[in-house]
């Protein structure tokens, strides 16, 4: 069956579910009032100010990969300190809820600093740390915040009523969420979101693009705590009450779990999420109260084992995995594309040095994996490198691109010192590179998978550049990446990095598992990034064929050193090389 | 002034061995499966619970078979919890499903127990008698959780170096895929491990029950201490937690007696915070692993 552009499915239903979310708030937040239900109207104030917590404890949890359980202290925060302004010291409203926020904010930063050094489940343990704390501090610093007793506070102008029955608060306890839906959905389909996503699936390729990954979580965290701190200062007037006990661990839970079961990433599982976990036990078995914790804990126990994708998650699988086909070997080749092209004049590999390595050395503990290495690669030269396994390719690499670092001698990029650099600086000074295994991630479509690439080129995008992803948005931008062959993958890899207009490309074994005709087509490639875009080209690769098609210079290494480095024409006759060709075919 | 010195440093190296032992207990199990288990706090007060159910004020025979019996018990629930975090992560792409599936249960415990046995502490009798130490009265419980953190330490030495079955579990911690493809029973390793760990956790808080808070809510905070005492010796190192348990402990008696018991929890904070900023692997620990 042939799935043409038109009937197309969407690749993400995100936007859908924005308008479904927005239209599902207004209806609680609005539909009491015009009812004229008080019960329901103060039920849903609640329900929709924690709904707002929760889409940005979503956001943390999966844009940024981050899993929080102290969110519950930061609206706290940002209600509490509010209220001691506000209601012991008499402070105006706006005055003592931009202290409130900032308290919020500071309460982020908390989070966040750990976040730049470390990952995973350590900020689990921070941020679980400190939602046990805050309830303590509270009760215990007395002084300021009257201790167990709690403060009450009164703004009578923010529940006026100004039209069909519906307070100002209402209003804003309603617009709050739907204004954090958006925010959501804005933050993921820009750059940044894209980088922070990166950031949390595979932190290595991120900083190859450039991104660093601990700035990225820093970020999230700040983000997720400016956006409770908002909902703490809109607590403060809905509950008229904060208490030690309103901020204890389980409101912590509550937004974490609400996540899990409406399902995490999906824009509508904090709404669906929150009904059930809040209003289930709270409203509809309010007469087992003191089971509300259990219930929390095995919806959320049950949901991981039988629906590890929530409920909405859930559905939306269900949705793709009915519409989307794969489009096979034809669904994504890139020559039309590139054939579009019309690239500069022919180039040629000049005399200037684009990488330089003096003396590398990388060991591993006993093993010295590359050892005392020189190599030199002209800008604009395809530099074959090649070698059996465990010579020491892949390692050069990786010190190459920054993610591991020599122990001795040093290497030269574009003529800048880059011993010393972090993957990120070198991705910025222009390097892109593919991996062995090829980075595609499938939380983003094809298209966003390619733009990932755009969006860590430095500057302004050149005319051809643009043309080109232009073209590949139209083309691709609702194709799932998940269905993409290994060979495609390599396509896509080699895709984004042209995308980012890196001036030095390394290759790290693109042909392995590629078929004949994909190799050809991946041979043409690199010859055309060569001589039409001027690229300087590192090809790590096993393919001796592949190799001596594109190659304007080859080293051969052998146990971590080089052993002999030259033009494919004499290095073919070279006896360091002879050996590895079954027969000597190419001498 | 010097005997309060001497109360802060003893009991804060024993209340210290408390949370070496927790951290212990998640080494084994972080090491064979990745996984820490955020339940593990109430692992510890369930042996506590054990104490005053099966033996509260009871002869010395009997106290020693109902230790036993209690290792035993928290092992299977150990080994349970274990069967049923690692059934998603089988086929989930997913492998952080483990962070909530255990968050998940260390609240289901805490609300069982609230719901049957209250929010209030248990107290349990000692067995062993108080001791002095340079002339201040200990209750025996402490020096049983310096012994006991001793005991498993040199046990876990000899178990993990000399037995098949712990070299069969290090190789696990060594390299996840080799070890599958040497032909090695991971899932049952896996759960081997986590049953270890409740064995460790369950004996220790049967235990230091005397001086621990038998309580529904108490769980989360041993595992916080316990979690802070492994990153400060490196999170799997077993030689790290014998510095980062009672160095924990001293540093929380001292925020007790000098500040306030309600700051005990915020100054472990302070002290993740701080270790996680300037030496993230911890004291002994490795850097990163080894990533392709």
């Amino acid at each position: 069956m042939n799935a043409s552009a038109k009937t197309k499915p969407r690749f993400s239903s995100d936007l859908p579910q924005v308008w479904i979310g927005i239209a599902l708030i207004a209806i609680t937040g609005f539909g009491p009032s015009i009812m004229g239900n008080a019960y329901w109207v103060h039920t849903f104030q609640l329900v929709n100010i924690y709904i707002a917590v929760a889409i940005f404890q979503n956001f943390l949890f999966v844009d940024a990969g981050q899993k929080s359980f102290g969110q519950g202290v930061i609206l706290g925060l940002g209600a509490y300190v509010a209220a001691i302004f506000f209601g012991l010291h008499e402070y105006s409203f706006a005055v003592a809820g931009l202290i409130g926020l900032f308290a919020a904010f500071l309460g982020g930063l908390l989070f966040a600093l750990p976040a730049l050094r470390v990952q995973y489940f350590h900020l689990g343990f921070v941020t679980l740390s400190a939602a046990i704390v805050f309830p303590q501090l509270l009760m215990s610093m007395d002084k300021w915040t009257n201790g167990i007793n709690g403060i009450s506070v009164s703004i009578p102008w923010i529940h006026e009523e100004p039209i069909a029955g519906i307070s100002l608060l209402s209003f804003l306890v309603a617009l709050y969420p739907m204004l954090a839906l958006g925010i959501h959905y804005a933050i993921r389909r820009s750059r940044l979101g894209r980088q922070l996503r990166i950031a949390a699936v595979s932190p290595e390729a991120a900083r190859t693009l450039g991104i660093r990954p601990g700035v990225m979580r820093f970020l999230a965290f700040i983000i997720a705590a400016i956006g409770t701190g908002v909902a703490g200062l809109l607590y403060l007037p809905t509950v008229s009450f904060v208490s030690p006990q309103g901020f204890n661990v389980e409101l912590s839970f509550v937004f974490f779990f609400a996540v899990v079961v409406g399902g995490r990433g999906q824009m509508l599982g904090p709404i669906v999420g929150m009904w059930i976990v809040f209003i289930l036990p709270n409203i509809l078995l309010a007469q087992f109260v003191e089971y509300r914790l259990l219930i929390y804990g095995i919806l959320t126990l049950v949901t991981v084992m039988l629906f590890p994708d929530g409920i909405v998650g859930t559905i939306e699988r269900w949705r793709v995995t009915r519409g989307v086909t794969g489009r096979g070997e034809q669904g994504f080749r890139l020559d039309s594309f590139i054939d579009g092209l019309e690239g500069e004049d022919e180039h040629k590999p000049t005399d200037k040095i684009a990488v330089e390595v003096r003396g590398g050395t990388k060991r591993f503990g006993a093993v010295v994996a590359v050892n005392n290495v020189d190599l030199s690669v002209r800008q604009g030269e395809v530099h074959g490198l090649i070698g059996a396994n465990g010579s020491g390719k892949t390692s050069l690499l990786n010190v190459l691109s920054g993610l591991s670092r020599l122990n001795a001698g040093s290497f030269l990029i574009d003529g800048k010192d880059a011993t010393r650099m972090s993957a990120d600086r070198i991705a910025n000074m222009g390097l892109g590179r593919t991996f062995q295994t090829p980075r595609i991630f499938r939380e983003f479509s094809l298209w966003e998978n390619l733009k990932i690439g755009m969006d860590a080129a430095e500057g302004e995008p050149g005319r051809d550049i643009v043309k080109l992803a232009n073209a590949l948005e139209a083309e691709f931008s609702q194709d799932s990446a998940e269905l993409l062959s290994h060979g495609q993958r390599r396509l896509a890899e080699v895709m984004r990095a042209m995308l980012k207009e890196a001036k030095i490309i390394l290759f790290d074994e693109p042909a392995a598992g590629l078929s004949q005709s994909e190799r050809e087509h991946f041979a043409k490639l690199v010859h055309f990034l060569s001589r039409k875009m001027g690229k300087t080209i590192i090809l790590v690769e096993h393919d001796l064929d592949l190799v001596w098609n594109v190659a304007d210079r080859i080293t051969v290494m052998e146990q971590g050193s080089v052993v002999a480095s030259g033009e494919p024409e004499e290095m073919a006759k070279d006896p360091a090389v002879q050996h590895m060709f079954v027969g000597g075919r190419l001498a | 002034m010097l005997s309060e010195i001497i109360i802060i440093v003893v009991r804060g190296i024993a209340i210290g061995s408390i949370f070496a032992m927790i951290a212990m207990s998640f080494n084994i199990v972080h090491g064979a499966t990745g996984i820490l288990n955020f339940a593990q706090g109430n692992m510890l007060v369930l042996g506590g619970y054990a104490a005053f159910f099966l033996a509260n004020n009871v002869g010395i025979g009997w106290w020693l078979a109902m230790l036993v019996v209690t290792g035993v018990l928290v092992a299977v629930v150990l080994a349970f919890q274990g069967w049923i975090t690692l059934l998603p992560l089988r086929s989930s792409v997913e492998q952080d499903s483990w962070i909530i599936s255990t968050v998940a249960v260390s609240v289901i415990v805490g609300a069982i127990l609230l719901i049957t046995q209250g929010p209030f502490a248990y107290s349990v009798q000692a067995v062993v008698p108080p001791f002095r130490i340079l002339g201040v009265r200990t209750p025996g419980a402490y020096g049983l959780a310096i012994v006991c953190m001793l005991f498993w330490f040199f046990a876990m030495r000899i178990f993990l170096r000399k037995s098949f079955l712990g070299l069969a579990i290090s190789a696990l911690s060594q390299d996840f895929d080799a070890a599958r493809a040497a032909g090695l029973p991971v899932r049952r390793l896996q759960l081997v491990a986590f049953a270890i760990s409740g064995l460790m956790i369950g004996t220790a808080g049967f235990l230091v029950a005397p001086v621990i808070s038998v309580s529904s809510d108490a769980g989360l905070r041993y595992v916080l201490n316990g979690f802070v005492a492994a990153v400060v010796g490196g999170i799997g190192s077993n030689l790290g937690t014998l510095i980062g348990g009672p160095l924990v402990g001293v540093i929380t008696m001292l925020t007790a007696y000098r500040i306030g018991g309600a700051y005990q929890d915020l100054a472990s904070l302070a002290v993740l915070v701080a270790i996680l900023m300037v030496r993230p692997q911890g004291l002994f620990g490795r850097t990163s692993a080894r990533r392709v």
